[in-house]
């Protein structure tokens, strides 16, 4: 049960959310977009989310595309998980996002959403960082386009009152070879402990990682380590363990060392599973 | 013998319930609701230990909807339903995160939320005991100051003044001390796992009124609704007669709706608001931590054997983490000392059982009441004792089984009828589980294959007096209804019952009609739905009520047929003569008396009743435990087969096994699904579950978020079930309880696969890979 009040707003165009947004803004109002509502229905019952207005982004057209156009996968920001997953038009992307929470929940879970997820591992940018993705925003400036990897950083940094309308994709990427992998504390369901996502283009990987810092990232440090031919795998690996943007993270998931210990047999079972690909 | 067409003991009927289930057509305790119901939320403490300096309920009398706001002060008495210990909201101090320190009531449930969320409450922090190690030391900080002064509800508590032991069980049984020292082999190890939950799927749930003549109504999800008669007249001083509780079906409940919390608060929040209805629900979080739980356990058990591997010796000391309060951690503590052994024959055996408080969210029983905790330490052990002799570990289980003509460890005699054939289970699961074709094996890929084996048994404690009743009322249709107290909690009772109804009226099943709603007002007493006993006390009770009704109707028929009592046999919906089976009357001619052709009618409606009681059980003796707390036992054996990854330490459960002897098994095909169930839970629980602490006595993981539990597709990938039926003289067609029975060796089984597959030695649940990892990193540098 949610303990208080809140209104509902169900827009159905980019510029009726926007102007929805700036009324209710101008009324003093805490104002959130969402689509699917997970994270708001779970996070406000334990009082740890408040909003007196929610604008539902489901309504708007541009936010469901989910195709290929032309040379670009365009996928809208309202797009369920698994609606991703079951139209394999990004594999990665695909095998990835099932990882998340459990199926009833993808059914909901946009992928917008989990970008902006509250919880640290947001694992849907990992497949979009390694195939440089842009983002298309609109807000009270307009539609804007920008690289994924100008917006995110930690997480998706977009002024208020801006939302994702779609997520844009070179067709090219969505062919490449690539391993997604998530190693959990016990459970196919649960939070990540290390969760990888990565592709091989031009023969040189390319890798995002979330669960292991307290952010997910894209490390090309790392992934100069990983595409070093005079290194060996175990070399590659203790190297990149040296690397990592922040320290390995502790939590009731994990411990430090035992995430250590996951991250290197998570890495060098993506070294495995690429080699192939890279030779 | 004419052959009975109507057999329905030994069937695999369909579970009555079923289609409702299926279709959602069932209403739980929280699908009503009535106009002018009032809704109860609790205020929890965001503290482990401390004193309740003041709590301030301004701001939440400043929500608009609020009817009453009540605290620990209108209230301030112990209660409790083995020993009185615990105040139904927090006085004085609080003892465990998440206990309930105030209700507030209001119109809209979000209403008494958000007022519940604003009540400021000061603390003064105190030291918090966070394990049962630290609540034994003698110096520890006491969470019960004055123990020694609470009331016992049952005889066999045993609080100790001064320290955090709530009770102490003992078994002193032949000369432990001399014969460990004559013993050739021995080993001693100890095991521990921390505070879970039984999760059900249908969080608690409770509405009380106070109806304007003083009767005090209560819808519950309950497994006791006498006992919450009971409660709230010990405690609330309200005639037994003026207390009326509804049961609908109740969505799982593994013990843990067995006990009595959300009652009395809402029977609270109800007269603080002139006795107008109050629903109390709890949410996840609060059913999770708030709601009383499963124990923790430390173990510590020294086994001694002869040359020849023969147990000689046991000695078992029991930390039970009970948390705040002792609930019926008090008599899993006592249970846990009855069946200390599991089933070996041991002539000397010492046990020390002890009940502690910790500043843990307390616990009451579980599914087992304390054998899957008793059988992990126990079989743990024996599986590292079969290492020290050399010994083939199944070999070291079948040549200390126990037997016909053994005792228990309170010297209970056994024989062929009270105990089932331990051996038999043994023999059995070794032969389902190829066990000869090797235990440990590596595959292809480079995985680890190992098998773990786990032997059990399981005695009921109810109260002596335990009992259970049941009414068979005829239609005049000729078919029968059904009513008695067993509570429908998932596990198929009530269809249980009526296959033995239509097995004894000989008639079709489909015309016997259970009351799946429980009321206290119109259904006999039945003691409660707990401790795998409702199919043999309901069982007797349900064939006495049978045979009372064949009486009847024979009597009604005899009138009828002018013929003696004597001469007439019942089946097939009819009462006919045994030399002439064509000559006889339809139940439906009967059912509500018979009408002679002149209008004359004698005798009324055919009403059976029945009902059975325990017979000759006994307390413990304080001192040395003799005593016969239990009827019968039920025993088995379970196995496992793991795949484990050596690189880094995840499995795979591949087969969970179950042999059980519970006598006579009255329906194949639901009993293979409770065991089904059972081993699931088991699994669950041995893998994943366990409430973690913060070093302040705070749950780390008290939302479904993080508490892990294991999931669709984290289940064996093979289930094997198979029975051995050796009869129970007096249970009702041989039958004894099975219930509880698929949960109990699943922790030893996995951990003994897990350890043999690692080779080192995993005595610490839950089984996570981490652990595994990290018991590995240990043994790795000690050997180095």
């Amino acid at each position: 049960m949610i303990p208080f009040d809140f209104e509902y707003y169900r827009p159905e165009s980019l510029t009726e959310a926007v102007q929805t947004y700036e009324t209710l803004i101008s009324q003093s109002k805490t104002v959130l977009y969402y689509s699917g509502g997970t994270e708001f229905l779970t996070f406000s019952r334990v009082n740890q989310l408040y909003a007196d207005a929610i604008i539902d982004l489901k309504g708007i057209p541009e936010c469901n595309v989910l195709e290929l156009q032309e040379d670009q996968l365009v996928i809208g920001s309202a797009v369920s998980l698994n609606n991703i997953t079951e139209s394999n038009l990004y594999p990665l992307l695909g095998q990835t996002v099932k990882k998340i929470a459990d199926h009833t929940s993808r059914n909901k879970i946009s992928i917008g959403g989990n970008l902006h997820s509250r919880l640290i591992y947001r694992e849907a940018v990992l497949p979009l960082l390694v195939a440089d993705a842009t983002v298309k925003l609109t807000g009270n400036d307009g539609e804007t386009v920008h690289p994924l990897k100008d917006l995110f950083n930690q997480e998706l940094k977009i002024n208020p009152g801006q939302f994702i309308v779609q997520i844009n994709i070179s067709k090219d990427y969505t062919t490449l070879p690539f391993v997604s992998l998530k190693k959990t504390k016990i459970s196919k369901v649960g939070y990540p402990v290390v969760s990888i996502a990565a592709l091989v283009k031009e023969r040189q990987i390319r890798a995002a990682l979330s669960g292991v810092c307290p952010y997910p990232f894209r490390s090309s440090e790392i992934e100069s380590v990983l595409n070093n031919s005079s290194l060996t795998k175990e070399e590659k690996i203790e190297k990149a363990g040296t690397l990592l943007p922040s320290p390995i993270i502790e939590d009731i998931q994990a411990s430090r060392d035992y995430r250590e210990f996951v991250f290197k047999n998570t890495l060098l079972e993506t070294l495995e599973a690429l080699e192939a690909a890279q030779a | 013998m004419m052959e009975n067409p109507w057999f329905s003991v030994g069937k695999p009927e369909h579970r009555i319930d079923a289609v409702a289930k299926a279709a959602g057509a069932v209403r739980y305790t929280a699908d009503y609701s009535v106009p002018g119901i009032l809704h109860a939320k609790l205020a929890t403490s965001t503290q482990a230990h401390a004193k309740i300096k003041s709590i301030d309920v301004t701001e939440s009398w400043k929500v608009p909807g609020v009817r009453a706001i009540i605290t620990g002060k209108i209230f301030p008495f112990h209660i409790g339903p083995i020993l009185a210990d615990r105040p139904p909201l927090a006085f004085e101090k609080v003892r465990y995160y998440g206990e309930p320190l105030a209700i507030v009531v209001a119109d809209h449930e979000y209403q008494a939320k958000r007022a519940a969320d604003l009540i400021k409450v000061e603390y003064e922090p105190l030291q918090v005991v966070n394990s049962v190690r630290e609540a034994f030391k003698t110096d520890a900080p006491l969470i019960h100051e004055n123990s020694g002064q609470y009331m016992k509800i049952i005889s066999n508590v045993y609080p100790v003044q001064g320290t955090n032991i709530g009770s102490h069980i003992k078994i002193r049984k032949g000369d432990f001390i001399k014969a460990w020292e004559n013993c050739e082999y021995k080993v001693k190890e100890t095991y521990s796992f921390n505070l879970s939950d039984h999760a059900a799927i249908e969080p608690r749930c409770v509405r009380v009124e106070i109806n304007p003549t003083g009767k005090v109504v209560v819808h519950s999800t309950t497994q006791s609704p006498f006992t919450i008669k009971k409660v709230l007249n010990q405690f609330f001083n309200i005639d037994v007669g003026n207390i009326i509780v509804h049961v609908p079906m109740i969505g799982g409940a593994f013990g843990g709706k067995g006990t009595v919390q959300l009652e009395p608060l809402a029977y609270l929040a109800s007269k603080a608001v002139g006795g107008k209805m109050v629903k109390l629900e709890y949410d996840r979080e609060e059913d999770l931590i708030t709601a009383p739980g499963h124990i923790g356990l430390e173990a510590t058990i020294a086994l001694g054997t002869n040359k020849s591997g023969k147990l000689m010796a046991g000695q078992y000391t029991y930390l039970i983490d009970s948390g705040a309060y002792t609930d019926q951690a008090a008599g899993i503590t006592r249970a846990a000392a009855i069946d200390c052994t599991g089933p070996y024959n041991i002539a000397n055996v010492w046990c020390d059982s002890y009940c502690m408080y910790t500043n843990h969210p307390y616990a009451t029983s579980f599914r087992g009441y304390a054998h899957p905790e008793l059988t992990f330490a126990v079989e743990r052990t024996m599986d590292q004792l079969a290492k020290i002799i050399h010994m083939d570990p199944v070999e070291l289980r079948t040549i200390n089984a126990i037997k016909p003509g053994n005792s228990s460890p309170t010297r209970t005699t056994l024989n062929a009828s009270n105990i089932g054939d331990v051996s038999k289970c043994i023999e059995r699961a070794k032969e389902l589980i190829n066990w000869n074709e090797g235990a440990r094996k590596e595959t292809a890929e480079g995985m680890i294959r190992a098998k773990g084996i786990s032997t059990f048994w399981k005695t009921s404690t109810t109260a002596t007096n335990a009992q259970s009743g049941a009414i068979l009322k005829f239609e005049p249709d000729g078919s029968v209804n059904l009513s008695c107290a067993a509570i429908e909690i998932g596990q198929g009772t009530k269809t249980i019952l009526a296959q033995m109804v239509a097995e004894r009226l000989k008639m079709d099943i489909n015309k016997v009609h259970v009351t799946m709603e429980v009321n206290t007002q119109t259904d006999p007493h039945q003691w409660r739905t707990v401790a795998s006993s409702t199919t043999f006390l309901a069982g007797r009770a349900v064939m006495n009520a049978a045979d009372d009704a064949i009486a009847q109707l024979k009597r009604t028929a005899s009138i009828a047929l002018q013929c003696s009592m004597e001469d007439l046999e019942i089946g097939g919906g009819r009462v006919y003569l045994k030399p002439s089976p064509e000559y006889g009357v339809k139940i439906e001619d009967i059912a509500l008396g018979y009408k002679f052709p002149n209008g004359h009618a004698v005798e009324g409606q055919v009403v059976g009743h029945g009902r059975y009681i325990q017979r000759h059980l006994t307390p413990m003796d304080k001192d040395t435990g003799f005593g016969k707390p239990g009827p019968w036992w039920s025993v088995g054996t379970q196995a496992i087969e793991v795949e484990w990854n050596p690189k880094d330490c995840t499995y795979k459960i591949l087969k969970a096994l179950t042999v059980l002897d519970g006598g006579k098994i009255i329906n194949p095909m639901t009993a293979v699904q409770q065991m089904r169930g059972g081993m699931y839970l088991g699994l669950s629980f041995a893998s994943h579950e366990g409430f973690q602490f913060g070093t302040d006595g705070t749950v780390l993981n008290p939302q479904l978020r993080t508490y892990q539990l294991m999931r669709f597709g984290d289940q064996p990938a093979d289930y094997i079930v198979d029975f051995i039926e050796t009869p129970a003289a007096d249970g009702p067609y041989g039958a004894r309880g099975i219930g509880e029975y698929g949960v109990i060796g699943m922790a030893g089984a996995l951990a003994n696969a897990l350890s043999r597959a690692a080779q080192i030695e995993l005595n610490h649940l839950p089984l996570l890979p981490e652990q595994i990892w990290n018991v590995r990193k240990e043994f790795k540098n000690d050997s180095v």
